[in-house]
């Protein structure tokens, strides 16, 4: 990063990787404007396995995306790193994002024309920045990807896709991880496994991952749950069940 | 089935957009064309009708032979038609009047001009200058201001021309003649019918005197004719048959205005023939992206063909449902075309006027511009949506309900064994074409090479995997993971990848093959000017004949050793016309190197032939007889000439007088003294022709090679400008394929942005795309064009070619401007693909 803005501070000093302020986002306008978020505060604590879990139209993805640099908040501030992302032109997002974020989406997340391989090493050679061999191997060796490397996306299968997507938002040890429904996708054994390598880069690494998903027993995975309603955050959660996460929703009125 | 087709066009314009417009771009081709030859048809139609229309009968000499060509249609006739003869015409019942006529050959030179021994005027628009009557019917001009000619100094001009060259009532105005410059004095201005349409010509008139002392002759070129009030002129004419001289015709004004019109039609004609083949090949280009337009287009809508079918559509009415898309585009484009076309004649008309003034007529779109317009453009979309609809017919319920939208990945070999069998079969037609002696050998030879590009197109999908392969590896050296990323790309979809650069490829060829075709012309001309022994040229830029009088001034010149002619003319042998060269047997292998079997001096009283006679049958010994335009004789070969560049058969110019008496000299060589300084000499000349012989043209080999060299540059000008349509076409074609792959990549390239590449980045990607297309189209473009070339050069080679010339500097410029023309393709696609939105890209449907 050459920013020099002065709200940039060493990373470490800091407790949270990405924190929002009075956070509002509206799409439409007039009378047709939808408020997806209303004056959100959020601090995702590092080192931390955050979920966000609420009913459908609840503006977990919005939240999600805003505080991802993947979207622009109508009003409000939000900051990655301690970099205050809202104030940033567009192209300074997008190295934000290539330099701290890591990402997972539910379906779609490799470019079909890259092996396994350069798919992982996709964001470290954007940035020009050497591979960490060492490294690489280890997440390769968790993942159980090694006899994967040099197939193209259409060769591997869902479970393989997926878990090609998390080491390719390991690879760069991002400041964050958003994971957008990683396993909404996947079949429940495949899916298991998937949040297990996550749950493990989390305890192991000290990786902090933000993740968004509507399925308790996936929440269940992560330290700590978000409860998102109208746009607000309604509740939140430590020490997750399914059971206690299922009860919750319930009286979302789910 | 069509609400269909046209909701699905009219929900995605843009899609199809690209496509519409390089439909447009050839048709407006055709338009253009044939709006321009109509208007140029209408505008020498005034003037016939303003020239001819108003005698009621004229007695004219008769065309000599129908094998004469290159004849100057402007230039005067012998005056065969006596005094006597004119009488015997008024004489004839029905006859009003009879005027006699005398055109004088000379050209009206621009006020203060200055002779440098280069082309005056060119062979623009003439002057004709006629003797004056005093009467308004016959006279065809119409005096607007000052006074009619009546002392033999006194000269009219016509409006235009007048100012146009610079002269007022009252100057001395310079007329160049064959017998040296001839002065007058402007004494009025006069116009030439109702609107002076005289296509830039120069139009005067003089003394009747004055015009027989300067053509030397005493009789008349022709008769104009006045009948009496009621008189049938049909009927007069006839009656005329009887009392004219031998090799003249009485015809009715009408029926020669008639005449002219249909040799001019005719002339046009080969107009619209050479520039709507250019049309033809920018639509073969445009059917090119339709077929890669619809084969994505179609590939992207597998979903939902497959939702139809599901529903109950039937095959055959998926398959309608894109052809009468295609349809659509075609009515679409043919209409824009036909407008823009327009726009463009007029356009064209506009800076011709500026160049060599108004000569078309009324600008109007002829019908037929119309109908071919359409037809073509529905052809050529339906012949190129075919297979495409074919391929969407063909697909099953269950595919709507597959996840991927990319073309199945079948394996190039069928693709490839017919790719090779067709170009093998066009290389064929090529060669058999060029050197069998086949008739219409440009059938096969045009023929041959459409299949080569066609198989060539097949082939080249085979040749991009391995290239984008190779390249990858450069590309991602140089510009890291973008050119990775797009050299994947290219080599993703290798068919289309492959038709696409195959579009550029086409034009690229044919500017390849007419460029290596220049360049070895230029060096067959550099070539003979060098081998030369004479050391200055002499022509004439006015009728094209070396007046006696110019000639005689140079034999005169100090340092001049001697001065040999060369006449050329057409000649009849077995009924067919072939050039006939006439030379001056005793001096001319001094000035110019003939490859002969023997001495040119031993010709004598026989004939030289050439190969293309030779190739006849006719063999050293055989007697041959030509009919020229006064006599026919019949002559012993004496020997052979090996070349058939300059002409079929060489002769004496003794000879040549008994076949066309009369003949000129078409160019002459001049052989200086030794030591003789060729400038000084060359200026010493000129000074002299200033005043007398402004119009003949005296060149050192130097001048005269640059000429050639800027002529050969002039046509390839022509043909590129003729070409750039094509050329265009296939710039959008990239344009096109690159911004459907961009919508098909929507998912890919939101990922992409969302993990940290910069827009920037993406822009890049796209244009590496675009340019290793457009590069590699180009690069095939010019290995078929200089091949073909190179063929055609050694099937030409009896004509002197000796071996192709690469044009390496001209390939070099078509390479860059292929990289350019990458990045300009890529800007749109580009674009719109550095501007998705993330979210949506990455949330996009399949």
């Amino acid at each position: 990063m050459t920013t020099t803005t002065a709200t940039i501070a060493a990373p470490t000093t800091v407790a949270t990787a990405a924190t929002m302020r009075k956070g509002y986002k509206d799409y439409g306008l007039g009378g047709t404007a939808v408020r997806a978020l209303d004056g959100v505060d959020v601090d995702i604590a590092r080192h931390e396995f955050t979920a966000i879990m609420g009913p459908s139209g609840s503006g977990k993805s919005t939240l999600l995306h805003t505080l991802a640099g993947l979207d622009k908040l109508t009003s409000g501030e939000s900051s990655i790193a301690d970099i205050v992302i809202t104030s940033l032109p567009e192209a300074k997002v997008t190295e934000v994002r290539r330099d701290h974020i890591g990402f997972v989406f539910q379906s779609f997340n490799l470019i079909p024309s890259l092996n396994a391989r350069e798919n992982i090493t996709l964001p470290l050679d954007i940035s020009g920045k050497p591979v960490d061999k060492e490294w690489f191997d280890e997440i390769i060796g968790i993942l159980g990807l090694a006899g994967r490397l040099t197939h193209l996306p259409a060769e591997l299968s869902g479970g393989q896709q997926q878990r090609v997507a998390v080491a390719r938002a390991l690879v760069a040890r991002p400041e964050i991880i958003f994971a957008d429904e990683p396993s909404g996708n996947l079949d429940s054994r495949s899916g298991n496994e998937l949040l297990s390598f996550m749950r493990r880069a989390v305890k192991e690494f000290g990786q902090t991952i933000v993740m968004v998903t509507h399925d308790p027993s996936a929440a269940a995975h992560a330290d700590r749950i978000l409860f998102l309603e109208d746009g607000r955050i309604v509740d939140e959660m430590r020490e997750p069940t399914a059971d206690k996460v299922l009860d919750r929703m319930k009286q979302m009125g789910r | 089935m069509l609400r269909l087709a046209y909701k699905s066009v009219k929900h995605n314009p843009k899609r199809l957009l690209l496509t519409t417009v390089a439909v447009a771009l050839g048709v407006a081709l055709v338009s253009t064309t044939l709006t321009l030859t109509n208007a140029l048809s209408n505008g020498f139609d005034e003037l016939f009708a303003e020239t001819t229309g108003t005698t009621d009968v004229a007695v004219e000499a008769q065309e000599t032979s129908d094998a004469e060509t290159g004849d100057d249609m402007w230039a005067p006739e012998d005056a065969l038609i006596s005094t006597d003869d004119l009488a015997s015409i008024a004489a004839v019942d029905g006859v009003a009047a009879a005027y006699g006529g005398i055109q004088v050959d000379g050209t009206a030179m621009p006020s203060g001009y200055e002779a440098d021994g280069s082309m005056m005027s060119g062979n623009g628009a003439p002057t004709i200058l006629y003797n004056w009557h005093g009467v308004p019917d016959v006279d065809k001009a119409t005096l607007v201001e000052g006074s009619a000619p009546t002392a033999d100094t006194d000269i009219v001009l016509d409006v235009d021309s007048a100012p146009a060259l610079g002269y007022e009532i009252g100057d001395t105005v310079s007329v160049a003649t064959d017998t040296g410059v001839e002065e007058f004095t402007l004494v009025g201005l006069v116009r030439f019918g109702e609107s002076n349409s005289l296509q830039t010509a120069t139009l005067g008139y003089m003394t009747e005197a004055r015009a027989q002392e300067i053509t030397g002759q005493d009789g008349f070129q022709e008769v104009a004719v006045v009948t009496e009030d009621g008189a049938d002129n049909d009927a007069v004419a006839e009656a005329l048959a009887d009392v004219v001289p031998a090799g003249t015709r009485a015809v009715t004004g009408e029926q020669l205005q008639a005449e002219q019109s249909e040799s001019l039609d005719s002339m046009l004609q080969y107009i619209d023939i050479f520039a709507i083949t250019f049309a033809l090949v920018a639509l073969f280009v445009g059917s090119y992206i339709i077929v890669n337009t619809f084969r994505i287009v179609v590939t992207q809508r597998t979903r939902e063909f497959g939702l139809m079918r599901a529903i109950g559509v039937t095959g055959s009415q998926v398959r309608r449902t894109v052809l009468l898309e295609a349809l659509v585009i075609a009515v679409v484009a043919a209409t824009l075309g036909i407008g823009l076309g327009y726009l463009g004649a007029l356009g064209m008309a506009a800076v011709a006027e500026s160049f060599v003034g108004d000569i078309f007529g009324t600008m109007s779109l002829p019908l037929d511009a119309v109908l071919w317009s359409y037809a073509l453009a529905a052809l050529v979309t339906l012949v190129s949506a075919l297979l495409p609809a074919i391929h969407a017919s063909a697909i099953s319920p269950m595919e709507a309900l597959r996840e991927s939208a990319t073309e199945s990945k079948k394996p190039l070999k069928t693709r490839n064994i017919v790719g090779a069998a067709i170009a093998l079969l066009g290389l064929v037609g090529v060669f058999v074409g060029l050197y069998t002696d086949l008739s219409m050998p440009y059938v096969y030879v045009g023929a041959g090479a459409m299949a080569l590009v066609v198989g060539v197109t097949l082939l080249a999908a085979q040749v991009l995997v391995p290239l984008a392969f190779g390249l990858r590896d450069l590309l991602t050296r140089v510009f890291r993971i973008d050119g990775k990323l797009a050299a994947n790309n290219i080599r993703r979809e290798p068919r289309r990848s492959a038709n696409t650069a195959a579009a550029l490829m086409i034009g690229v060829m044919l500017l390849a093959l007419v460029s290596t075709f220049t360049e070895s012309l230029k060096s067959v001309i550099t070539g003979e000017f060098d081998a030369m022994e004479a050391d200055l040229f002499v022509t004439d830029s006015g009728d094209g004949v070396v007046p006696e009088g110019a000639l005689d001034i140079i034999e005169g010149a100090a340092g001049v050793d001697f001065v040999t002619s060369v006449g050329l003319t057409s000649v009849e042998y077995d009924d067919e016309a072939r050039t006939l060269v006439a030379i001056d047997t005793a001096t001319f292998e001094s000035a110019y190197e003939t490859d002969a079997d023997s001495d040119l001096s031993s010709i004598g009283d026989g004939v030289f032939i050439a190969p293309d006679v030779q190739d006849l049958g006719v063999e050293v010994g055989d007697e041959v007889t030509l009919v020229g335009a006064t006599g026919s004789v019949t002559l012993e070969v004496t020997g052979l000439v090996d070349s058939s560049e300059d002409g079929s058969f060489w002769v004496d110019w003794s000879t040549a007088d008994a076949l066309e008496d009369g003949l000129g000299a078409y160019q002459s060589l001049v052989v200086l003294d030794d030591g003789e300084d060729v400038d000084s000499v060359q200026s010493a000349i000129l000074d002299r022709f200033t005043e007398e012989y402004p119009l003949v043209v005296l060149q050192t080999p130097d001048q005269m090679t640059q000429l050639a060299t800027s002529f050969t540059d002039m046509i390839l000008g022509v043909i590129s400008a003729l070409l750039g349509s094509a050329l265009v076409i296939a710039i959008l074609g990239v344009a096109n394929t690159l911004l459907l792959s961009v919508t098909e990549r929507t998912r890919e390239i939101g990922l992409l942005r969302a993990v940290g590449v910069r827009r920037s980045s993406v822009w890049r990607m796209i244009t590496i795309e675009s340019m290793v297309m457009a590069i590699f189209g180009t690069v095939l473009g010019m290995i078929l064009g200089v091949g073909l070339g190179a063929a055609l050069v050694k099937a030409l080679a009896e004509f002197g070619f000796g071996t192709a010339t690469i044009p390496w500097g001209w390939l070099a410029l078509y390479t860059v401007g292929a990289a350019l023309a990458g990045v300009m393709a890529a800007i749109w696609p580009a674009r719109r693909a550095s501007r998705l939105d993330i979210l949506e890209a990455v949330a996009a449907d399949g």
